[in-house]
């Protein structure tokens, strides 16, 4: 399809453009400064509406410019530009597809909430589709999710707003696909579609993920009013307000709750979980494999592997095997002394017992080419004397027979053990 | 139209070598091609156990940055997944267009070709064993005693073994020995009167392996790295006599030309391969096929255009593990990592085995570890104990006792089918029997479940599919290797040998391969001598 994007270098519009390109979709990006992509580019400033003629068989437009620094808005312009786009958009037949937000409200407390609340009025008249996105995060670190990055790098503890603001998440992947739906798919109604996560989480939550999973150091929260927020923004200024972002966050604290499981639904969207959405690569497969990578490791090694040790295990996995985890419960990870449990050798392997037994032997031969696994295997300037020897291989004996006997009494409980590995499956 | 060179020799492991030897020096203008692809990982550079307790990038040549070891972790040999060795083994099949059945078929691109990994085993072949091939025993002594002195070979030393390898003469004094096995020789000394009767004798190892310093090759220094590759170059391989023979003039070497296809259609003959260049047909007088048996063979065959399949000889091969109680808790000194004990052992129906022991400490114990009857954790815990106490070993049965087979494919493949004649199971079961009991009175236990019979092919010692006879029929050579059917076709590599006892076969061929060359090039010389 023929897409027009507005906005196409902002932090949603960079993002669908290098995603809607790689499905096969041609984009003519409508923008003030030209995109890094080798596409065809209009300028396009919301600053300086006038009349646009939309180039040849245009099949959808996404209208995402928008101002976001409240004071900066001057809400006529912003909808004069929204009339012309719409206008052209009519006049090519074109569909229209508005990126609106969740405080869009007639009586939003912002000129930003109230300003998208008026062209999705234009949009809707014109037979357009309106997405209202929930709190937009993950990718490249920019607009108001980089600023809520940022502080909390710098900042030693976050805020735990009282009364808690609800966010619903939307990972700017997930919402991408649902763009892209809504151009691609002709079933779709004119009306405002929700999208974020059906379950509201506390905007507290919400920073503690970024603290935990993103920045990966613990931020205590630290309880503060929100109208003291609102009063440290009345007497702070403008350049620090900025700063702070204390405008955003003020718009936070009385969002209405969307329901948005009908519309991801009719959107076909599943959005990932928010702990995995957060982690640099979008998705938590990596730090789940890391997790494998470092029990399986510990296992073989007794101590502690070096994390370059883990990289390469990762690494194999990703590039020998299909780069998935085998998803392993939670107690062996935390204590992989027990993998002893799964290792041994059935009469007949299953495929994940095939390849539980490759991954060990991986953690096995990786080890053992490692300063540590010199250690560990050859012993190299440790005194071996006949008795100890003979000890340490009695004992070797009689430990493995302690985990034998122990999995035959974990045996009628392996279904619980295992529920959620891909052993269960 | 005359040719380009008076021969062309395809490739440059022992056998190409050691026949372009004596053709260069008899001043005729030769041109050697071969896969020429060379080592990319950088082996250790001090001792194994050292970069072992402190090299932080040993995983570079213990697993390769690609993962290497892991890609080939169900390959039948702990030598097919060493980093440092990919450059010898890989692209052969697809290159030579060879696939395989029930064979692990192996086969070398690399410059001085399967050399470059070898176990550096050699031996002489007596009289008897010579008795198939179609030439007296004494005209290929000049030529084993050419090649011994040319390659530097070491064991020499008076013992049971002196002339079963039959090298003496010619070789330096034995690398020293490590504790284990000179312990297990010790025993030997003392309880020989028990174990002959079993057929068993026991001496140090003959190894194309330098004891003393040769020009710039460096005698061994026990450092251990043997498998992972030897930065004194104290291990032969046929890339250091590549190095004397480009110093010929009248020698051309072409690195990184696969030969696809002979062509004999005219008075010359020529090659037909390619290289980064494209592909290219280059002629000669005569071509010397040295490419590996199953290289060799696909060209022979094609060249022919023979589609019945041939019979092809592999040994049989046995590993199997020895513990010495009583050394249990010795440290790990570094060590030579190839053969330093060698035994014959007698078998039933004039069948016989030849084996080495090994020291352990090279190898990686995942290795072991894999195939022990304990989980991974408590595995290593009983190996890390029991390893430095413990001895490996090989045993290899004659050739004669594979049913493997070739045949050249209408697409120009070659498809080999491997097998063992039935009584191979029966054998490796006495051997082991016999070999257990032999060790026992030496004090070693063999380990039970260790000894562990290998697929046909996992030897890579593969012979006799073109053999030379004294009346040679298609698909067999004449008795100086020359192709029956087509005239200026040698075959000087495995495939010639007319039979394939227990024993190294190496530095056979390469004796073989320079009685051919001398044969060459008296001809050539007679051939002047008359026009003049």
């Amino acid at each position: 399809m023929r897409l027009l994007v507005t906005g196409a270098t902002g932090y949603i519009g960079e993002r669908l453009v290098r995603h809607a390109l790689s499905q096969g979709h041609e984009i003519i990006a409508a923008s003030r400064r030209r995109p890094n992509e080798d596409i065809e580019w209009i300028p396009f400033d919301l600053s300086a509406a006038s009349e646009i003629i939309l180039p040849e068989g245009i099949d959808s437009v996404f209208h995402l410019a928008a101002t976001t620094i409240s004071h900066d808005i001057d809400p006529d312009i912003e909808m004069e530009a929204a009339k012309h786009l719409i206008k052209a958009a009519v006049q090519a037949n074109a569909k229209i597809i508005f990126i609106s937000s969740q405080t869009a409200r007639k009586d939003a407390p912002t000129v930003y909430g109230r300003t998208k609340w008026q062209i999705e009025k234009l949009v809707l008249a014109a037979a357009g589709l309106v997405v209202r996105p929930g709190q937009v995060y993950g990718g490249p670190e920019r607009a108001l999710f980089g600023e809520l990055l940022r502080s909390v790098r710098r900042l030693p503890v976050i805020p735990a707003f009282l009364p808690a603001p609800k966010v619903q998440p939307v990972h700017i992947d997930d919402l991408i696909v649902a763009l892209l739906h809504c151009a691609e798919s002709n079933s779709i109604p004119s009306s405002i579609l929700h999208i974020g996560a059906t379950q509201p989480v506390s905007f507290t939550k919400f920073l503690r993920t970024i603290s935990i999973v993103r920045v990966r150091g613990y931020r205590p929260p630290i309880p503060l009013p929100i109208a003291l927020v609102r009063f440290a923004g009345l007497i702070s200024g403008k350049r620090l307000r900025i700063t702070l972002g204390i405008d955003r966050l003020s718009s936070l604290s009385d969002l209405p709750t969307m329901q948005t499981d009908h519309d991801l639904q009719l959107l076909g969207v599943t959005l990932r979980p928010l702990s995995s959405g957060m982690t640099r690569s979008g998705n938590e497969r990596r730090r789940i494999l890391i997790r494998e990578g470092q029990a399986l490791l510990q296992y073989v090694l007794k101590v502690r592997p070096t994390p370059a040790l883990i990289r390469r295990y990762v690494r194999s996995i990703e590039l020998i095997r299909d780069g998935e985890s085998l998803n392993l419960p939670e107690f062996l990870l935390v204590a992989p002394m027990a993998i002893a449990l799964l290792d041994h050798t059935p009469a007949q392997s299953t495929s994940y017992e095939e390849e539980f037994t490759w991954r060990l032997n991986t953690a096995v031969v990786l080890a053992e080419a490692s300063v540590q696994g010199a250690k560990r295997f050859l012993g190299i300037g440790e005194y071996n004397g006949f008795v100890i020897c003979l000890g340490r291989m009695t004992r070797a004996v009689i430990l493995e027979l302690c985990w034998r006997i122990l999995r035959l009494i974990a045996c009628p409980f392996w279904g619980i053990l295992f529920r959620n590995s891909r052993l269960s499956k | 139209m005359s040719a380009d060179f008076d021969a062309i020799v395809v490739g440059s492991g022992p056998a190409g070598v050691s026949a372009a030897f004596p053709l260069v020096q008899a001043g005729l203008k030769i041109l050697l091609v071969d896969g020429g692809r060379e080592m990319q990982v950088k082996p250790p550079s001090k001792p194994y156990l050292v970069s072992r307790a402190e090299d932080e990038n040993q995983w570079e040549w213990m697993v390769g940055r690609d993962y290497y070891s892991l890609r080939n972790i169900n390959t039948v040999s702990p030598k097919l997944r060493v980093p440092t060795l990919s450059y010898v083994f890989e692209g052969f099949e697809a290159a030579n267009r060879i696939n395989a059945h029930d064979f692990i078929a192996i086969g070398s691109l690399a410059r001085g070709g399967l050399s470059s990994a070898w176990g550096c085993g050699i031996a002489r072949l007596s009289p008897e064993e010579l008795n198939d091939f179609p030439f007296s025993p004494s005209e290929i002594l000049t030529s084993y005693e050419t090649v011994s002195r040319r390659i530097g070979l070491s064991g020499a030393l008076k013992d049971d073994l002196s002339e079963y390898f039959g090298i003496d003469e010619w070789a330096d004094p034995p690398i020293p020995i490590d504790d284990l096995r000179s312990r297990i020789l010790h025993r030997y000394e003392k309880r020989k009167a028990d174990v002959t009767p079993l057929g068993f004798k026991l001496g140090r190892s003959r190894i194309a392996v330098l004891s003393q310093d040769r020009a710039e090759r460096k005698a061994c220094d026990t450092s251990g790295n043997c498998m992972w590759g030897c930065h004194r170059r104290a291990l032969y391989t046929a890339a250091e006599d590549l190095e004397l023979l480009k110093k010929f003039s009248n020698f051309t070497y072409r690195s990184g030309f696969v030969v696809d296809e002979l062509d004999c259609a005219g008075a010359l003959r020529a090659v037909r391969g390619s290289d980064m260049s494209g592909n290219q047909t280059i002629s000669a007088s005569k071509i010397i096929l040295a490419a590996g048996t199953l290289a060799t063979t696909r060209l022979a065959l094609q060249a022919l255009n023979l589609n019945k399949p041939i019979s092809m000889h592999a040994c049989p091969i046995a590993a199997f593990m020895l513990w010495l109680p009583k050394a249990l808790g010795s440290a790990r000194p570094p060590a030579f990592g190839l053969g330093q004990l060698s035994f014959a052992l007698k078998l039933e129906h004039g069948v016989a085995g030849f084996g080495s022991l090994f020291n352990t400490t090279g190898i990686p114990s995942a290795e072991f570890v894999r195939h022990m009857p304990l989980s991974k954790r408590y595995g290593i815990d009983f190996l890390k104990a029991l390893l430095s106490s413990c001895v490996v070993g090989n045993l290899f049965l004659p050739g004669k006792l594979s049913t493997s087979m070739l045949s050249l494919r209408t697409d120009g493949s070659l498809h080999v089918e491997g097998g063992f004649r039935k009584e191979v199971p029966e054998l490796m079961h006495l051997a082991e029997q016999r070999l257990r009991k032999v060790f026992w009175k030496l004090g070693a236990v063999l380990l039970p479940m260790s000894f562990t019979v290998g697929k046909p092919g996992g030897d890579i010692h593969y012979t006799c599919s073109l053999p030379m006879r004294a009346r040679p029929d298609y698909g067999e050579t004449d008795a100086f290797g020359e192709l029956f059917g087509l005239d200026d076709i040698y075959v000087v590599d495995g495939a010639s040998l007319s039979d394939h006892s227990e024993k190294s076969h190496t530095l056979t061929i390469m004796a073989n391969a320079d009685r051919i060359g001398r044969k060459i090039s008296y001809d050539y010389k007679d051939a002047k001598c008359n026009i003049v």
